[in-house]
């Protein structure tokens, strides 16, 4: 567990609050806040394990990484729940990630992402996971990337 | 289940308040901006629409401005209203070159104080346990109470009845204001020797076996790591601790890419090129791995047994003696030969034969001779052209922490002292430090290692023994820190328990002045403990205090600091309010100095009262800060004569000085030029001279290797030997800070760490039964601990290594009572323990939680 759920209704309350009021409203946004593309990134038919593809999204200066790693994954989709995609700009300070022996690994200061959960941080600088991109496969294997779950290094706002 | 990520964030408007600031986490002390402004408005992307002044529709990676879903926040100042505020690197910073940050700094908004968020866990008020729960009281009550139970101690037991337990350090809220408030009310209002620092048991310096030398362990500047041939980190693991010195001032110069700042800074002609590594530690760390996938076949790992890194110093000094790689011109000047001579005798064996010398050693160490000679070679091995090498030696915990603490820091020093590897750009052997530092307190009643008077009283033992009557702690949670501490936190329990009984089955008396006398009664009648605790959460060691005390945080006051790397002395601006009624810790000891004048001079004691109005002037931040350099001797002095100033001192600067040199910051010690007056900082010491009388190197004969002390020993004979098959070594994760006090609060850091861990080998694993993401319970006689399993070969079979500190547990339980007879320090690196599966699983923390290997980046 990551934080207890009484801590957590209190966060989201208090967020709540904060948006009511009209305060905070729209400037403490939580992923998805915008409207994103539905973009096809691949079919599940052409994905091997553990050989990622890289695409654009959610515009062409942004490059994302999809990935079938053949073992469940955090919010993985696709009958093994093992199709996984997230942006490939390091969090840290912004060098793209590289796939390889089953994680991301940043070429710059070595921060290192677990693809199996949710991109998480297990070593290195960053801060935060990599954004995880939101799939869709639809019945005849095509996979839509549909929103971005998390902030894309070197922006103010994903869109 | 992953946190919550955001996929916006708002953007400072180019009117936001900005204010210069230093990360309030590691040694490093890399520089932050922050910007506040009123909720309701917002900046722009383009660069004349945000306070970053960059265009944020374009950003470059590694040229650009961070700014991370963890950098902003929104908090409530006292005006009532909301501010958003973002923290940010800084670009201009000598420090963190290019705006790099780690992880643990890239929160610091995160740990903000506000009510809508976690941290609304932040002390707001005092709290006094009455009817054995906490209630909220005034600061005048809290005072008067505080204030007569500290007199009536006083009186009837003298001031060796009070103990303390606190912080030291710069960074993290506290910094010379600090220092400066608890040193003058436990050194001039009374006169505390039952006094401890935040994280061992005694008031001891950590490296008196340097100190004594001549050498202070703060002596080289970060830009030393980009100049140097060889680095050495001797029980440091800068990638993970020390992270943005070791990315931009040791991961490019293995990369090769200072050479040309090399050229430029070293004499024309002397060969440069790219550094090579050593590492000394038990373990394969990310520090060296990450070294060799940079540099192949430029680093060098050697493994000593546990706690024989001294004999290892001492061998690789003596290889260097034996290839002559040292100046005797430097010897005979800047050292003193008598003492050389007893060095050589009892550190090198001069009288025994170089193969008995180095069979003797191998043998106590476990590492090979070729590695030691290799080593020396990389260290000390004149370059071509006959230029001497410039070696900078780092060392931290795994020798401050190491069984023998004086000698091994001793060692080490003298290692690098022996081939001039001090002193010159490129060179230095000091500490990389854990937090920041800035001390300045009047002189303490306590004395030094046990060739200066000491070794200081173990004020842990004091306690847990059933001495003393009131115990203070002050930012520090010594029940996940301090050895030994199972046995700690049971007795401090106990006694603290004691007392809350004695005070009433069921009521208690309610005036003060009743409440008072019945817990003086109780400290009398029993052997009972009454419990101060001053920080900024109500930490684990504050739940079974009687009293607690609200400090103010980070960027809730000024304050300033120096970092380690580079003694870069900064301010630290004041940009929100703290929580509630919550004191900057010179402001609470400040009152707790007047109530105590208050009271003696209802006595008519005059006397008494005047020493506790040391504070009586002070109503800002800088008022402290300028009181503290009451305590440096004159600074007016020429750069020749630098090696003769405390480490910190500042004479002469103000916040004024501080606001305009911004991120520059200034080096101390800082001198006041003699002939014109303007402020000098110091980039490197010891260029001249040594901080001893004479100005010369004092060199120290170590002991001979004498085996483990009797608190592990025991579990290397016998059946215990086989009941305890492990060695246990302990440390730090790269993605928290300290206890998590603040990290406990945050997702980031609970879902990445959601308890502490233990690293185990591979062969251990499969032979236990273990896989990564199992529980454990690790165990000896000391004490028990229930650790999450990482399975890696950064740990060697036999050997398993601990995480020290976690909110939900530390391996300082299992560590033994045992402290160096010279200086009191503990060894909580190296015990013996078995380790055991938990029946079971706890899928959803496997499930979340990545037992990826750390310290593998091929
Ligand atoms: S390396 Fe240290 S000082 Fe720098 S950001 Fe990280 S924790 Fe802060
Ligand atoms: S940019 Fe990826 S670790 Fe620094």
């Amino acid at each position: 567990m990551v934080i207890t759920r009484r801590r957590l209704v209190q966060i989201l309350s208090g967020l709540t609050m904060a948006s009511m009021t009209g305060v905070g409203r729209a400037q403490f946004w939580f992923a998805p806040s915008l409207t994103y593309p539905a973009l096809k990134v691949g079919n599940t038919r052409n994905l091997q394990n553990n050989q990622p593809v890289y695409f654009n999204y959610p515009d062409s200066r942004a490059q994302g990484l999809l990935v079938k790693l053949g073992r469940p994954a955090l919010l993985g989709v696709g009958s093994g729940r093992d199709i996984v995609a997230f942006s490939a700009s390091c969090t840290h300070m912004g060098c793209g990630v590289q796939y390889k022996g089953g994680r991301m690994v940043c070429p710059c200061h070595f921060s290192m992402y677990d693809p199996a959960k949710a991109a998480q941080v297990y070593q290195g600088l960053a801060s935060t996971s990599l954004p995880q991109i939101q799939l869709r496969i639809q019945a005849n294997g095509d996979i839509f990337a549909n929103a971005v779950n998390g902030l894309i290094w070197g922006r103010a706002k994903n869109i | 289940m992953p946190y919550a990520r955001r996929d916006q964030l708002p953007i400072p408007p180019k009117d936001a308040q900005a204010h210069n600031t230093v990360c309030q986490y590691c040694t490093v002390g890399c520089g932050y901006k922050v910007y506040t402004w009123p909720v309701g408005r917002l900046g722009g992307v383009k660069t004349d629409q945000n306070a970053f002044g960059v265009d944020l529709s374009q950003q470059v990676p590694l040229a650009g401005q961070t700014f991370s879903e963890t950098m902003h926040s929104i908090i409530t100042k006292k005006d009532g209203q909301q501010y958003h505020v973002v923290i940010v690197p800084a670009k201009d910073s000598p420090i963190n070159l290019k705006g790099d940050h780690s992880s643990r700094g890239a929160t610091n908004a995160l740990a903000t104080w506000s009510d809508t968020r976690a941290t609304q866990e932040r002390l707001k008020y005092p709290l006094l346990r009455i009817g054995d729960q906490f209630q909220v009281v005034t600061w005048e009550e809290a005072l008067e109470v505080l204030g007569r139970v500290l007199k009536g101690i006083r009186e009837k037991y003298t001031d060796d009845a009070i103990a303390v337990k606190c912080f030291d350090h710069g960074g993290s809220g506290s910094g010379f204001e600090n220092n400066y408030g608890v040193g003058n009310l436990f050194f001039k209002g009374f006169s505390v020797k039952h006094i401890s620092i935040h994280n061992r048991p005694a008031y001891n310096s950590e490296v008196w076996g340097s100190r004594e030398r001549g050498v202070h362990e703060l002596n080289y500047d970060a830009s030393d790591a980009r100049l140097a041939d060889t680095l050495v980190l001797w029980g440091a693991n800068p990638y993970e601790n020390a992270s943005v010195f070791y990315t931009e001032h040791m991961l490019p110069n293995f990369q090769g890419a200072t050479v040309a700042e090399k050229q430029q800074n070293l004499p024309k002609g002397e060969p440069v090129e790219a550094a090579y590594l050593i590492v000394v530690d038990p373990r394969r760390t990310s520090s060296l791995t990450v070294a060799e996938q940079l540099a192949p076949g430029r680093t060098l790992h050697l493994r000593p047994n546990l706690g024989s890194d001294y004999i290892l110093a001492n061998a690789i000094a003596r290889v260097i003696w034996e290839r002559k790689y040292y100046d005797m011109g430097y010897l005979q000047n800047r050292t003193d030969l008598g003492k050389l001579e007893e060095y050589k005798a009892k550190s090198l064996k001069s009288d025994t034969t170089y193969a008995d010398f180095m069979a003797q050693a191998v043998k106590i160490t476990g590492v090979s001779q070729a590695d030691i000679e290799k080593a020396a070679d990389w260290i000390a091995k004149p370059k071509a052209g006959g230029a001497k090498r410039r070696t900078l030696t780092i060392y931290e915990k795994g020798m401050i922490w190491n069984m023998k603490n004086y000698d091994q820091i001793a060692a080490v020093v003298q290692m690098n002292v022996l081939s001039h590897n001090i002193g010159r750009p490129g060179t230095g052997v000091g500490r990389q430090g854990g937090h920041q530092e800035g001390y300045v307190r009047p002189p303490s009643p306590t004395p030094g290692s046990i060739f200066a008077g000491g070794p200081p009283v173990n004020v842990d033992k004091y306690i847990t023994g059933g001495e003393g009557k009131l115990y203070w702690v002050i930012g520090t949670n010594p029940y996940l820190s301090t050895p030994n501490n199972q046995v700690y936190r049971k007795r401090v329990h106990e006694r603290t328990t004691e007392l809350s009984n004695f005070l009433g089955q069921s009521g208690e008396p309610a005036s003060t002045r009743e409440r008072v006398a019945k817990i003086l009664e109780g400290l009398d009648q029993t052997g009972g403990l009454f419990l101060v605790v001053q920080d900024l959460y109500l930490t684990h060691t504050a739940q079974d205090a009687h009293l607690v005390l609200p400090a103010s945080a980070w960027g809730e006051a000024n304050q300033t600091s120096i970092n380690c790397n580079s003694r870069l002395l900064r301010l630290y601006e004041r940009f929100m309010d703290p929580p509630g009624e919550a004191l900057q810790d010179w402001e609470i000891c400040k009152r707790v100095g007047l109530k105590m004048a208050e009271l003696y001079r209802q006595d008519g004691n005059t006397t008494e009262a005047a020493k506790f109005e040391f504070g009586k002037n002070w109503s800002k931040d800088e008022d402290v800060f300028l009181a503290g350099t009451a305590e440096f001797p004159n600074n007016k002095i020429p750069e020749s004569e630098e090696a003769t100033l405390p480490a910190e001192c500042y004479t002469g600067v103000t916040y004024r000085f501080l606001q305009q040199q911004g991120q520059k910051g200034i080096r101390t010690p800082v001198r006041q030029d003699p002939a014109s007056g303007k402020l000098v900082g110091t980039l490197r010491r010891y260029s001249t001279n040594f901080g001893t009388k004479d100005g010369k190197f004092s060199w120290y004969g170590t002991d001979d290797w004498e085996g483990y002390p009797a608190e592990v020993q025991k579990y290397l004979e016998g059946d215990m030997a086989s009941q305890y098959p492990f060695w246990m070594t302990t440390g730090r994760s790269q993605l928290i800070w300290q206890t998590m006090y603040n990290d406990h609060l945050l997702p980031e850091k609970t879902s990445e760490v959601p308890m502490p861990y233990i690293e185990l080998h591979p062969q251990d694993a499969q032979k236990l039964g273990i896989k990564g993401g199992d529980l454990v319970e690790v165990w000896n006689e000391e004490g028990n601990g229930i650790f999450m399993t990482h399975v890696t070969d950064a740990v060697k079979p036999g050997l398993i290594f601990a995480l020290m500190y976690h909110h939900r547990g530390t391996s300082n339980s299992m560590t033994s009572g045992y402290t160096d007879p010279k200086t009191t320090i503990p060894w909580y690196k190296g015990t013996r323990v078995n380790v055991r599966k938990i029946a079971g699983a706890l899928p959803d923390l496997q499930m979340n939680t990545s037992v990826l290997q750390q310290n593998k980046f091929d």
